[in-house]
């Protein structure tokens, strides 16, 4: 990862361009303590609710201390102190030697800012119930403003019976309730001892780190299961972990449609001989044409058509590419009698990305954040399918698509969404259903004959268009695809 | 009336310190706290001490009261959420009182009712939880105001 935090996601406003964001910012009086981490802080509705209890769980390895150490470090400044009690998980002495790889690490700040204190042995000696005299000698000698406790559920399981867990939990809580401090408890919880441990019971605030594998790779998810006086982000937002720290990307919403928001009365050429005339002058500024087909009907000729097209009017346009590294791309072009270097230079970015290493939420963020940078006006995605196998979850997916075409809506952006069907027809394609629903136009390419290849478009549908309703013959040659006459 | 036989003045040990009668230690302020959070408590006890001051606690408002009557604290600190008479009550009797009108009061509360508590005549409103520094300023704050009207010709 090389500019890890410096590009915000698409949901959060920009100044320079402030159509692509999902939601206004939340407004409440609620002090808050920020996790050191921009997005983390978007989705918690701002950070962490000063004085509260937080519950940081998750299973070994999800990224919860590597969260909590951005926070401490982020936080630690010249007032009061942050204190991070280690208690029977992991000792000290490894907390700290895996700590310095990260970038957020200071070494200036630990034992005057940070303070770190091992507390294992002294509550493996006495027990749970000596963690609340040290909480209560650090709080009156330190007056730390955040507290972290990693891990507690291992404090916890020290308890002999339910009656003295509970009273434990009841005694922390009082005593962090009674003092100005933000606390954070990290514990290995699983989603059943939510409704198992009393700590769930008392937290302000609790956030899960999950982990799932899905073939050779591991999809990480950042989620917030409760934040008492927040308006929070729901869902499960992706996130990878690099030396910065967390890398999340907020989950996609639907936007907000502004005040006065008019759809596009603009057409909008698709580079296509002919097939501006069979929509009725073009598509309109800002819809969305979902381009079905078999493979070798023309979507990727087309795609590239729409794209340069845009380029030669001025029009900065992005091609999203899954199937063909940039190199083959490049030659595609050169046969269809535009220089690519050329195209480039006039507005056309051409990005390649590998489904098969990135998840769903990534990709989408990468290409807002170039939708942003370059005020793209124009988008071809080649081709849904590969988004689809790059999500795990047919809903997520869906919901994904739905907010996308809405961005696009709402920020004028036209785009192309090229979708490969097994045969001729668009049914029985599994995504075709919501896809239909959601484009606003649905453009069909087939390809038939024996001795020689006949290819054909069809306009099943469009919005506020006459279209023409024929299947049309078309034909693809140097100059590109075209409809005949 | 003595504190023996009205049995609501508390005795504090959590950091071991026993009961004290008013102004028994050589001239330092007493404060007395209107409180019945024991954690809160605890710590109000601790860092008032650290900072010289005799604490006394009252366990609700009725006490407090008495407690103002039968000798005048140098301050009085109390949570509105307290049994008997509440907080913003117990800081008006305190100002009407011909006697002991002078006793600046502190509100510290759950509450965020700082507006209330200064309709109700308190000298600061303080929202908990505690935080020992702005908790020290408001009350040196408060007491060098009261001393200063009070040396006042």
């Amino acid at each position: 990862m090389t500019t890890p935090a410096i590009s915000p996601p698409p949901s959060l406003p920009s100044t320079t361009d402030r159509r692509v964001h999902v939601r206004e910012p939340v407004v409440d009086t609620t002090e808050r303590l920020t996790s050191g981490n921009r997005e983390a802080d978007y989705i918690l509705g701002g950070g962490f609710p000063a004085n509260s209890i937080n519950i940081i769980m998750g299973h070994p390895g999800s990224g919860k201390t590597i969260f909590a150490e951005q926070l401490i470090f982020e936080n630690a400044g010249d007032d009061r102190p942050i204190l991070y009690f280690t208690t029977l998980s992991e000792p000290l002495a490894k907390v700290v030697r895996y700590l310095q790889g990260f970038q957020f690490f200071d070494e200036g700040k630990l034992g005057t800012q940070v303070i770190f204190e091992d507390v294992g042995s002294e509550l493996a000696k006495s027990g749970p119930e000596a963690l609340i005299p040290m909480l209560r000698q650090a709080i009156t000698t330190l007056s730390p403003k955040v507290i972290v406790i990693d891990s507690f559920k291992a404090v916890h399981d020290l308890a002999p019976s339910v009656a003295d867990r509970r009273r434990m939990v009841y005694e922390m809580t009082a005593l962090l309730t009674a003092y100005g401090t933000t606390a954070f408890l990290l514990g290995e919880y699983t989603e059943e001892d939510i409704l198992l441990y009393p700590e769930f019971a008392v937290a302000d605030g609790i956030v899960e780190m999950s982990r799932r594998r899905l073939g050779n790779r591991d999809e990480r998810y950042f989620r917030v299961y409760k934040l008492r006086g927040s308006r929070y982000l729901e869902g499960a937002h992706a996130f990878r972990i690099t030396s910065a720290g967390l890398d999340i990307y907020p989950r996609l919403v639907s936007p907000r449609i502004p005040e006065g928001y008019e759809p596009a009365s603009e057409r909008v050429s698709t580079g296509v001989t002919g097939l501006d005339a069979m929509l009725d002058g073009g598509v309109w500024r800002g819809t969305t044409t979902l381009l079905a087909g078999p493979s070798g009907a023309g979507k990727t000729t087309i795609g590239l058509q729409f794209a340069l097209e845009g380029a030669r009017q001025g029009e900065p346009s992005l091609y999203m590419n899954f199937q063909e590294n940039p190199s083959q791309l490049m030659r595609t072009i050169r046969n269809l009698g535009v220089d690519p270097v050329e195209a480039q230079a006039q507005g056309l970015d051409l990005v390649y990305a590998s489904p098969v290493e990135l998840q769903i939420d990534s990709i989408i963020v990468d290409m807002f954040r170039r939708i942003q940078q370059r005020h793209v006006r124009r988008l071809v995605i080649d081709a849904l399918g590969d988004l689809a196998s790059a999500a795990t979850d047919p809903q997520r997916l869906h919901d994904y698509l739905y907010a996308l075409v809405q961005h696009f809506a709402v920020s004028g952006i036209t785009s192309i969404l090229n979708f490969e069907t097994a045969g001729n027809t668009i049914a029985g394609s599994g995504m075709q259903n919501p896809m239909s629903y959601l484009s606003d136009n649905v453009v069909l390419l087939t390809v038939d004959g024996e001795e020689q290849t006949r290819r054909a478009i069809r306009i099943l549908k469009t919005r506020g268009s006459a279209h023409d309703r024929r299947v049309r013959e078309v034909e693809i040659s140097a100059a590109g695809l075209a409809v005949l006459e | 009336m003595n504190d023996a036989d009205h049995g609501t003045f508390v005795t504090e040990l959590a950091f071991g310190r026993g009961m004290r009668m008013p102004n028994d230690d050589g001239g330092r302020p007493v404060i007395l706290i209107a409180e019945r959070d024991r954690n809160v408590r605890e710590l109000q006890l601790f860092f008032l001490n650290r900072a010289g001051f005799v604490v006394e606690f009252a366990d609700d408002g009725q006490c407090a009261i008495d407690r103002v009557r039968l000798d005048a604290p140098a301050l009085l600190i109390t949570e509105i959420l307290i049994p008997k008479i509440d907080g913003l009550t117990l800081c008006r009797l305190v100002r009407n009182d011909a006697a002991r009108g002078h006793v600046p009061v502190i509100v510290f509360s759950l509450l965020a009712a700082a507006a209330r508590a200064n309709d109700a005549g308190a000298a600061a409103f303080l929202r908990k939880p505690l935080v020992e520094s702005t908790f020290l300023a408001a009350i040196n704050g408060v007491m060098m105001n009261a001393n200063a009207v009070m040396d006042a010709p």
